[in-house]
């Protein structure tokens, strides 16, 4: 008897502690995580630029959006499947690994990100979905963070993970999406399996567009005066920096996916 | 701490995997009510070319206060810029630059081709203020459209005409200097970068266009 009464007591302050931690989490949409506020330094900076840019808090995908997510979008959005889409939104490349308009092929796996994606088609499917895509700030944000620290760019043997991917070669299969430990967010993949489109890709000015040379950079910038590097240990971060402003808006990349934010 | 975090992720986890499994059921139903409002345009039928950016389904406000679709300068070709009225360096010179190509071309030339400036000022370059920018520069209404719109359309006009821009601490904006010119069906023919070019080749560009 007194060993049951234990067991409903137990169960009810578990019961409890469940109901107390999805009141918590309510406002949080299925698949995404709360990301805090915080601050995001910028890596490079011009004289006039703020050193630190404030991010309101707000939700992003715990995983990368794969291939099945991709393919729902498509069938319901015929403009975005291979055949239909407009040049002008997306390049040739443009999901070339799938087999067909609605078919993956047959060695794809539902589960890969998905990938040959334009930032036109990845906006488009935020929006089909009532997201966004996040800004730079805030993937810098939590992808800074390791598995125990919001700031792992403090961390070595983080970075050095991180680098030691940017250094491997790309496997010739894409591995499935949640694989590797989430970070301290619970956000999964953010290094390690693709490079993410970001909502503002076009603000990583390095040169003016992206098709003429660096030489031009006085003429295209207005104010772009001095532009230094804030951390240069943080190597990672400079790379995402210039293959950012490497992008174009209808490039479709084979290692090159993303994931959908929205505001809380 | 940890722990707790590992078990919302597993739970967002599958979470999320119920639901692509749920979403994957409903659209193999045939999908007619589930057309988003947005797309109703774009899929007119054949309206613009492919590599028109008239495609683009953004509403986009004139500064006296009409809605536009940037479709709706389609008929004759058009020379873009993207810059902001309370810029001190580079758009003036922009404009300058404009204005230069304008007087490059023929008088009958000239009254056939529009101007299109587009702010990235969502703040302070309201339809009213760029009126009082029109009324200040005296820039011919009859050919000149001056649009204000919102952050998200003005991210994908630039990613468009691959202009660049950010916004920095004081409120200005850095950006490409792009002179963009769009032919009568909103296609990308000539960009001019830099400031204070030789005009000569667009001017060129623009005759053709309206002479063809």
């Amino acid at each position: 008897m007194r060993k049951s009464l234990q067991l409903v007591c137990l169960t009810a302050l578990l019961l409890g502690a469940i109901r107390a931690n999805a009141a918590t989490h309510e406002a949080i949409p299925e698949g995404m995580a709360r990301i805090p506020s915080g601050i995001y330094r910028p890596l490079f900076r011009s004289v006039t630029d703020p050193a630190e840019v404030r991010v309101n808090e707000f939700c992003l995908d715990t995983l990368l959006v794969t291939k099945g997510d991709f393919l729902e979008f498509v069938r319901t959005n015929p403009r975005w499947q291979r055949s239909q889409v407009k040049r002008i939104f997306a390049d040739e490349n443009y999901l070339r690994d799938w087999a067909g308009d609605l078919e993956l092929g047959t060695n794809a796996n539902p589960n890969q990100p998905v990938v040959f994606v334009s930032w036109f088609a990845a906006k488009a499917f935020a929006q089909w979905k009532g997201k966004r895509l996040p800004t730079t700030a805030e993937w810098e944000l939590v992808a800074a963070a390791s598995s125990t620290r919001a700031d792992g760019e403090n961390d070595p043997a983080f970075q050095q993970d991180i680098l030691r991917w940017y250094s491997t070669p790309a496997a010739k299969e894409l591995p499935v999406v949640g694989k590797s430990a989430a970070n301290l967010w619970g956000i999964h993949d953010l290094h390690g399996l693709v490079w993410e489109w970001v909502a503002d890709f076009n603000s990583a000015a390095v040169t003016g567009d992206v098709r003429n040379d660096t030489g031009l950079e006085r003429q295209l910038f207005c104010g772009a005066g001095s532009v230094g590097a804030k951390d240069v240990r943080n190597f990672p971060a400079f790379m995402r920096y210039g293959f950012r402003s490497s992008l174009k808006a209808n490039y479709c990349v084979h290692n090159l996916g993303f994931r959908c934010a929205k505001d809380l | 701490m940890k722990s707790f975090f590992n078990s919302l992720t597993l739970s967002a986890t599958v979470l999320a995997l119920g639901l692509s499994a749920n979403g994957a059921n409903a659209s193999d139903a045939p999908a007619k009510s589930t057309k988003p409002a947005c797309c109703a345009r774009a899929e007119a039928p054949g309206q613009f070319t492919d590599q028109s950016i008239y495609q683009v389904e953004s509403k986009w406000k004139t500064d006296d206060g009409k809605e536009i679709h940037l479709g709706d300068l389609a008929g004759r070709p058009q020379i873009v810029v993207m810059f902001f009225a309370s810029c001190h360096y580079a758009c003036p010179m922009l404009l300058n630059d404009v204005r230069r190509i304008e007087a490059a071309l023929p008088e009958d030339v000239r009254g056939k081709v529009g101007v299109t400036l587009v702010s990235f000022d969502t703040k302070r370059d309201t339809p009213e203020a760029l009126a009082k920018f029109r009324e200040a520069q005296n820039l011919p209404s009859d050919r000149w459209t001056l649009l204000s719109g919102s952050d998200d359309d003005i991210l994908e006009l630039a990613a468009l005409l691959g202009v660049r821009y950010k916004q920095d601490a004081t409120g200005q904006f850095m950006h490409s200097n792009l002179i963009t010119i769009l032919d009568s069906k909103g296609e990308i023919v000539h960009q001019q970068v830099g400031l204070n070019q030789d005009v000569t080749e667009t001017a060129r560009i623009l005759k053709q266009l309206s002479n063809s």
